[in-house]
């Protein structure tokens, strides 16, 4: 039971890497408190087990982007489970949108959905966290965070303001016993349609540019986020991790492990 | 280099970086359009100071957080020198409100330090597009890359600006625009800031410091100096000619290697 007792906020609770999250750390003795866009309807089987395992949780649906809902939301929630630990920022809005084309409002809508949430969230878990002087906050964020997508401009720069975020939080809040980590992950499965672009070949052949070829899971990440979450992350802050099997270390496509062997 | 007859919009050329940027193109024969939003006097003072050395200048205001401002801007720019070769995105706010930004002031930030460099961009594609050519510049921090520890927002629209740099230069190369990065440290731009914008160091802080011996300059930057507006125009200069014409989604550190330390 690595985190017995440990209260977690998940952000984007529906979300593929939400669910997996739910339950793996579920199994170790933590209790929820889950934003979820479906107010529940979506998670149902997942807050279900976590129950019957022992897990308290406390669902809720609100606008991350707004301090006061946030606040308010994190008080009732103190009530009824206790402040939260652990703060998981999972939000991962991808529309494409184009740098000479865009319109304002798709962009603000990328930005705030991925970024604005993540420093609302974090300056009010922050204060939760300060007070004593000890926490943990994971940013699942991309390997867009460093890699243009060819496809969305405000995606990637979303990543990137995240990834700052992470180093500023860990120094601030690190006086303050917490560590503050990022994840870049990818590729899943069907990232190449997520992510079609004109511009950029990455995507091409993405399964065999992971030089296992093996795709990583949501459970994959799952495993990272326990880890960072844990006591065990102690000396871990300020960094972040790429996550992706090897998947933008590749160089040489006639090289790429695949059926047949050749490109 | 070949600057000589070329039209530059910068942005927040009205003070600091800005303004050294603004001077540097005109003394290589760049017609400069001096773009500002609430400083009159210090947009004046540019532009006598490129008058003082034979150059050619405009003044035009825009709130680049409001992209009709931008577009008028961008297009008055273009119907006075005739077209547009040269984008520096320069103009930002930084508050220094350490993690305490309330959501309007985060707002604020990004809508002036990212969402303006991206719809100054816009703006001048077209232009830039129609001569197959362009140079557009974007000025970030060391704080895209190191935090500030006292402005998180500051930082993230920096950390924005960074894959912003690289996706234009891969999105408009067809276009033969390259854009890149400049990344300055600490620059000597004397009082800068709006009235919110709060000292970095507290003045507790600061009366404990007085107390202290000064500190040898070279422990923070090993050339013994910090830099000056006019070190940042002189790389604008370099990324602004043809000489460049291979370098695009780069960003280049311009700290004396104080971030080395």
């Amino acid at each position: 039971m690595r985190l017995h007792d440990k209260v977690v906020f998940i952000t984007d609770a529906d979300s593929p890497s939400g669910k997996a999250i739910i339950d793996r750390l579920s199994g170790e003795g933590a209790h929820f408190v889950l934003n979820s866009v479906s107010g529940g309807e979506n998670i149902r089987a997942n807050v279900e087990r976590c129950q019957s395992a022992g897990s308290k949780v406390f669902v809720v649906n609100i606008d991350l982007c707004q301090s006061s809902e946030v606040e308010d939301m994190l008080e009732s929630a103190a009530g009824q489970l206790g402040t939260v630990d652990i703060l998981v920022h999972n939000n991962n809005v991808v529309r494409p949108i184009s740098v000479e084309t865009g319109e304002e409002a798709l962009f603000l809508d990328i930005m705030n959905a991925n970024a604005k949430s993540a420093f609302i969230c974090t300056k009010a878990v922050g204060k939760q966290m300060e007070a004593k002087q000890s926490g943990k906050v994971v940013y699942v964020s991309s390997i867009h965070a460093e890699k243009p997508t060819g496809s969305s401009f405000a995606y990637s720069a979303s990543k990137g303001a995240v990834k700052m975020l992470t180093r500023e939080a860990s120094i601030v809040l690190g006086r303050h016993g917490v560590n503050v980590n990022a994840i870049e992950f990818g590729p899943v499965e069907g990232d190449d349609a997520a992510f079609e672009s004109d511009i950029s070949t990455l995507y091409h052949s993405y399964r065999y540019k992971v030089p296992n070829a093996v795709l990583g899971s949501y459970e994959d990440l799952a495993n990272l986020v326990l880890f960072l979450s844990a006591d065990e992350a102690r000396y871990l802050n300020g960094a972040d991790i790429r996550m992706d099997g090897g998947f933008l270390m590749h160089y040489m496509d006639f090289k790429m492990k695949r059926p047949g062997g050749s490109v | 280099m070949s600057l000589s007859g070329k039209v530059a919009v910068v942005t927040g050329a009205g003070t600091g970086i800005g303004k050294g940027v603004a001077i540097e193109l005109a003394k290589r024969g760049v017609k400069v359009a001096i773009s500002y939003n609430s400083s009159d006097a210090g947009a004046n003072d540019t532009r006598q100071r490129i008058e003082e050395i034979g150059g050619e200048s405009v003044i035009v205001r825009a709130n680049v957080a409001i992209k009709q401002e931008i577009d008028d801007m961008v297009n008055a720019v273009a119907d006075h020198f005739g077209g547009i070769d040269i984008l520096v995105n320069n103009a930002a706010l930084q508050l220094n409100y350490n993690f305490e930004h309330s959501d309007e002031q985060y707002d604020r930030m990004m809508n002036i330090n990212l969402k303006g460099y991206w719809q100054c961009m816009q703006a001048v594609v077209p232009y830039m597009k129609a001569k197959q050519s362009g140079r557009i510049i974007n000025i970030s921090s060391v704080h895209g890359k190191r935090p500030t520890d006292f402005d998180t927002v500051y930082s993230m629209t920096k950390g924005g600006i960074k894959m912003l740099g690289r996706e234009a230069a891969i999105e408009l190369a067809k276009y033969g625009i390259t854009v890149n990065t400049i990344e300055p440290g600490a620059v000597n731009v004397g009082k800068q800031g709006t009235k919110e914008t709060k000292p970095i160091v507290p003045a507790e802080a600061a009366d404990r410091l007085k107390k202290e011996p000064p500190r040898d300059i070279r422990k923070k930057f090993p050339l013994g100096r910090v830099g000056l507006p006019k070190d940042v125009g002189s790389l604008v200069c370099y990324l602004a000619s043809d000489e460049t014409e291979f370098l695009t989604g780069a960003a280049i550190r311009l700290d004396g290697a104080s971030m080395l330390l």
